[in-house]
């Protein structure tokens, strides 16, 4: 472990999410009032902080990152009832959501994933931007690298992991041994 | 003593001696000290043995392919074979000793191997084992004395990390080419991994220094210009062991495998210098010059005390010189050639001014030996000889009486080699480049590279220094614009050489042979001529059948010269002859590297918890965690299953399914979707109903089954086997893409949790959740609903894999737990039990119900397994459709049939227990297990349809003992199906 490096691993708390998908799926979003990325592979984050991410063409994640929770459960329920026609149908979330940050991220991020996180966080704000559906540590992923606000107000680099849920257990500790081998490690999590 | 005085540049520390051992002896060496400086240093020259006749052997290159420089190190409570004594830096308190000796390096008892050498001819291995008889006896002997090193089991396991890289441009090899072709790419604003395998940069610019200190001046400057560039990295000890599709590039560091992957690549991992083959080439004192280049200006070692240099380039004069300069005795620079040329030129008339006798023409005899095994002189002819400064060459042809050439004789304790070099070009020909034979350099080179990589300095048969400077510059410009770093611009033409680095032909037979081409496996000139005889007369069958090439080393330092001969045998032109392939690892990789930290994916149901709870003793299914059965306080497994078993069949039992993948499929054309992948239609299921799901390959073959069910006109929710779903969602999603239909694809399988309750008392055991109407009319066998259970929304599907009354209740995982205790709860009063995977089994097994994977395997079609009623084949179109109309025409290769053994045998068969019919293999069964229903063993069986159609099985169980089982209708419970379906 090098102690001149730490990594901060957060647990996101369990919080109503919801993702849709198919042809009329941005369309209807943007009926809801969404703000939509253009691009696939990003992310908007909207003043009310829900973000809405886009991966690939047509499949959508809505989390509330910032607060707002309330109206994803709402859109949530919306889509649980919509059934003809069949042009947007939702998809139901239960990821475990993580978000580390630390200056033994870079390291981190070589460790567990063949993509180069560098060049997209060192582009990345506080707001949307580019999502990244790969595998770390054998998992399959979705990533946003963003810049967080930490203790004292600085600005740290960060990147929230979505994790499909049978693989969470695994996914967490594997996350930690690594990290501790790189690193302090602190552990959290938001509420 | 071989230490000199402190050379200017070397590596090793003076002020921190470094104590250690070698086969007992006590050693000092200083750190920066490789293991074999450190042994040269103390006066030691023998470090190993050869593989095969055991001969004594010392350092050849000193440049990480030393394969009898391989030692074993014991250290801090572990013991690690093959640790490679030329490159490793020694450390304090290592014990080291020699590999593949009986007895030690110095007495070892299997050297009298040596002597039978007319015994073993090449191809020995495969000769040996072509009489069936002996070839055990050879196998034990075989495995009694090969192997290097001894591995140590009981050491721990190491934890190696693996991790990516990225950068711009990647340059492999950290000599004067590469350094450049860095600060070129770096100065047009790539980011560049610089990567060499040695413990410093330099490579050949700070050990080939010919006495002249602006050559290092030359080097040391490009190093610091490329510490100075924040855009470059750089890895020392660090080599790039495989090159693989779009520039990604397996390096072995100290530590860790690292996988880079490269914008472009600059490979400048110059050249192997390779051995003169003569008889008694392999002496230890006989090295290769650039190897004794190394140890001179690295660690300050020379351990010769009179020294000849053999040579036939500019190199050997230059190494020549080096010697010079710190006070060798120079016995003779022994040129093959007839004359100096003129790169060499210069340092042949310095040597000459300073009184070193010059040979010319020079055909090496034989190395003899001294006490020790070691080299102890050299003879050899020559045509011309220039003994001091002015004087004319004089004819060494001394006439005897019968006009016979009269040998020459040096006395002398160390011989420099120079005779020429192999390209490093592993990773260019992996990378897919193509190469010519440039005759002027006796070298293969570079004449067409895949996009985006560059090839500079001497593997690019550029070898003057300052030419390699500048043909590393001109690489990583281009390397760098490749990448629209910089203007475009075509590489420039290699530098023309004005002297062949490499002679043609530096082999000497002896009618006594002991000419190592290969110092890996012993092979002599002769081995490799009469494998050529024997018919192996190409390049690839030569290698297997003489092995050359194929040890540690891999060839770097027998490869060319094993083609010399072969074009010779074979009286054809070198290039003609094509070159092995040099696949990756090219270099030696540690195990530990090689596993690295695994990576292996668990996967857990949201109730994984609540089986720990109450005592689930869990298997591996798949890659998920399941509950085998749960441990019940006074039972055994096999009791603990069987209460299992009998509380689904007589009260109610519930199962966590959701390992099961769940996927819903929604579009106007999913049904067409469906109709295509399944073999069943579904076209015309109705909303809230559901269907069994067969999958097949193009080949009829059974790959999957499920439960298709039908939430809307255009949406389905279906399951597939537990270890099948991650894999089929990509294969339907490919599906959908290739068919062009307008369907989505949504994979719930780890979002969503799934309960199955079933027995008897289930129905009323689920009313107590939920409004819903669970009567027989109104939610039928087979049926589909959604409806609120406990709270939570569910998806429930009246299916029974297990054959009695029951329910599959799916729901999003966030509720599972809360509905997992209310079921239980609700059950305590019905004498509820939650059952594990085992009883499962044999709850479907009593049913007849298969398991695809386990009843059947990658070869069992569909016509093979009874259930016509799965198959529509009037159907226009499913995957495997068109196979199964051939395979009807055709007589089944097997059958699916079940089969019982009387109750009260004394011997039961297990899973993939042969059957057999008159002595042949007939089939094997697939499933078995005592089934606490029926009282008896049962289980399925794959057999040929002559045994299928006869009454009973014959099956060889452990030990080899025979049972028969009678072969019976399924299913073997509830035929009807009554206690599903609720039928009176």
């Amino acid at each position: 472990m090098s102690a001149a490096m730490g990594l901060h691993f957060e647990q996101h708390a369990p919080r109503p999410r919801c993702g849709c998908k198919g042809p009329g799926a941005a369309g209807w979003l943007s009926s809801q009032g969404y703000r939509v990325p253009a691009a696939a592979n990003s992310a908007e984050l909207d003043p009310a902080g829900v973000l809405v991410a886009r991966l690939a063409t047509s499949e959508f994640l809505l989390e509330p990152i910032a607060g707002n929770a309330d109206r994803v459960e709402a859109t949530r329920a919306e889509l649980t009832q919509r059934r003809q026609p069949v042009t947007v149908y939702p998809v139901t979330r239960q990821d475990l959501v993580v978000t580390i940050n630390g200056d033994g991220l870079h390291a981190l991020l070589r460790q567990i994933c063949s993509v180069d996180f560098a060049p997209l966080l060192a582009a990345a704000a506080t707001g949307g931007g580019p999502v990244v559906l790969t595998s770390m540590v054998g998992v399959g992923i979705v990533a946003w690298p963003r810049l967080i606000e930490v203790a004292g107000g600085a600005i740290s680099p960060a990147v929230t992991l979505w994790c499909e849920p049978s693989y969470a257990h695994y996914f967490w500790n594997t996350l930690l041994e690594v990290g501790r081998d790189l690193a302090s490690v602190t552990t959290g999590s938001k509420q | 003593v071989s230490r000199l005085p402190p050379i200017a540049g070397e590596l090793i520390d003076r002020t921190r001696p470094v104590d250690f051992s070698f086969e007992g002896r006590r050693c000092t060496g200083f750190a920066g000290d490789t293991i074999s400086s450190a042994l040269a240093a103390n006066g030691i020259s023998v470090l190993g043995r050869s593989f095969k006749y055991h001969r004594p052997r010392g350092l050849l290159s000193a440049a990480n392919h030393d394969v009898n420089a391989l030692v074993q190190v014991r250290a801090g409570g572990r013991s690690v074979p093959n640790v490679r004594a030329d490159v490793v830096a020694v450390q304090p308190g290592w014990e080291i000793e020699a590999v593949n000796t009986r007895g030690g390096v110095s007495a070892d008892r299997l050297a009298f191997i040596n002597y039978l050498s007319p015994l073993l001819p090449v191809g020995f291995y495969y000769k040996a084992f072509h009489n069936k008889w002996l070839a055990q006896h050879w196998e034990r002997m075989f495995r009694h004395l090969s192997g290097l090193g001894r591995v140590d089991l009981s050491a721990s396991r190491r934890i190696t990390p693996k991790r990516y890289d990225f950068c711009d441009v990647l340059v492999i090899g950290g000599g004067p080419s590469g350094l450049s072709a860095a600060v070129a790419a770096a100065g047009q604003g790539a980011s560049v991994l610089l990567v060499d395998d040695n413990a410093t940069l330099g490579g050949s610019g700070l050990y080939a220094r010919s006495g002249d200190a602006e050559r290092v001046h030359l080097t040391q400057a490009l190093i610091e210009r490329v510490r100075a560039e924040p855009r470059i990295r750089t890895l020392t000890d660090t080599y790039a062991a495989g090159y693989y599709a779009d520039h990604w590039v397996a390096l072995v560091a100290p530590e860790c495998m690292i996988k880079v992957r490269a914008g472009g690549l600059v490979v400048a991992q110059g050249a192997w210098e390779q051995p003169a083959v003569f008889r008694n080439n392999d002496l230890p004192g006989v090295m290769l010059a650039s190897g004794a280049q190394r140890l001179l200006y690295g660690q300050a070692v020379m351990s010769t005390r009179r020294l000849a240099v053999l040579t036939a380039n500019s190199e050997g004069y230059s190494a020549a010189l080096d010697a010079l300069a710190h006070g060798a005795d120079l016995a003779a620079v022994l040129d093959l050639r007839d004359a100096a040329g003129p790169r060499s030129r210069p340092a042949a008339d310095e040597l000459a001014r300073r009184g070193v006798p010059l040979h010319y023409g020079v055909t090496p005899i034989e190395a003899t030996s001294r006490g020790g095994g070691t080299l102890g002189g050299l003879q050899f002819h020559s045509t011309m000889t220039v003994a001091r400064p002015g004087t004319s060459p004089d004819a060494s042809v001394a006439p005897g009486a019968a006009g016979i050439r009269v040998p020459k004789r040096l006395d002398i304790d160390g011989l420099w080699m120079s005779v020429g070099f192999a390209p490093a070009n592993a990773l260019l020909h992996q990378a897919g480049a193509r190469m010519k034979y440039q005759q002027d350099l006796e070298q293969f080179v570079p004449a067409q590279l895949p996009a985006g990589i560059y090839a500079c300095g001497k593997v690019n048969g550029v070898y003057g220094l300052r030419e390699r400077i500048e043909d590393g510059t001109d690489a990583g410009a281009c390397a760098a614009a490749t990448l629209r770093l910089g203007s475009t611009r075509p590489r420039a033409p290699a530098a023309l050489p004005d002297e062949s680095p490499t002679h043609a032909y530096p082999i000497f037979s002896h009618p006594r042979a002991k000419e190592f081409v290969d110092f890996d496996e012993d092979l002599q000139i002769k081995d490799l001529v009469n494998a050529c005889q024997e018919g192996f007369d190409s390049s690839e069958l030569l290698k297997r059948f003489s092995t050359v090439g194929m040890g540690p080393s891999q060839g770097k330092h027998s490869h060319m010269n094993a083609l010399r001969i072969l074009a010779r045998v074979r009286g054809e032109p070198l290039e003609q002859l094509g070159m092995t392939t040099a696949r990756p690892m090219f270099y030696p990789v540690p195990l530990s590297h090689l596993a690295g930290r695994g990576f292996t994916p668990e996967r857990r149901t949201p109730l994984d918890a609540e089986h720990a709870a109450l005592g689930a003793v869990f298997m591996p299914a798949g890659n998920w965690r399941r509950p085998e059965y749960y441990a019940a306080a006074g039972k055994s497994r096999v009791a603990a299953i069987a209460a299992e078993v009998e509380a689904v069949r007589t009260r109610i039992g519930i199962i966590d399914v959701g390992t099961l993948g769940k996927i819903e499929v929604h579009g106007p054309d999913a049904a067409e979707f469906l109709d295509r992948v399944y073999t069943a239609r579904y076209a015309n299921l109705k909303v809230g109903m559901t269907r069994y799901a067969l999958m097949l390959d193009e080949a009829g073959v059974i790959i999957d089954d499920g439960v298709i069910g039908r939430l809307a006109a255009e949406s389905f929710y279906f399951t597939t086997t537990t270890g099948n779903s991650a894999t089929l969602f990509r294969e339907f999603g490919r599906l959908a893409a290739w068919w062009g239909l307008s369907v989505g694809l949504v994979n719930l399988t780890g979002h969503y949790a799934a309960i199955n309750l079933a027995g008897p008392a289930s129905r009323e055991v689920l009313q107590a959740h939920t409004r819903l109407d669970l009567s027989e009319s109104a939610f039928p066998y087979l049926a589909l609903r959604e409806a609120a259970v406990a709270g939570a929304p569910c998806r429930i599907m009246r299916v029974g894999f297990v054959g009695e009354l029951g329910y599959e209740i799916h729901l999003p995982a966030e509720h599972a737990t809360h509905l997992w205790r209310a079921l239980l709860a609700t059950g305590a009063s019905h004498g509820i039990r939650p059952f594990g995977v085992e009883a499962q089994r044999m709850l479907r097994l009593e049913k007849g119900h298969l398991i695809v994977g386990q009843d059947t395997d990658g070869l069992t079609n569909a016509l093979e397994i009874d259930a016509p009623w799965a198959l529509k084949l009037d159907k226009p179109f499913f995957v495997g459709q068109r196979s199964l109309r051939i395979l009807g025409q055709q007589p089944r290769r097997q059958l699916l049939v079940g089969f019982t053994l009387p109750a009260g045998a004394p011997h039961a068969p297990k899973e993939c227990h042969l059957v057999l019919d008159g002595g042949d293999i007939a089939g094997r069964v697939t499933s078995v297990g005592y089934s606490p229903t029926l009282q008896c063993c049962i289980g399925l069986a794959l057999v040929k349809p002559a045994v299928a159609a006869g009454k009973a099985l014959r099956i060889r169980i452990d030990g080899g003992a025979l049972v028969d089982a009678a072969i019976a209708k399924l299913p073997f419970y509830d035929a009807a199906g009554a206690r599903q379906r609720q039928i009176a």
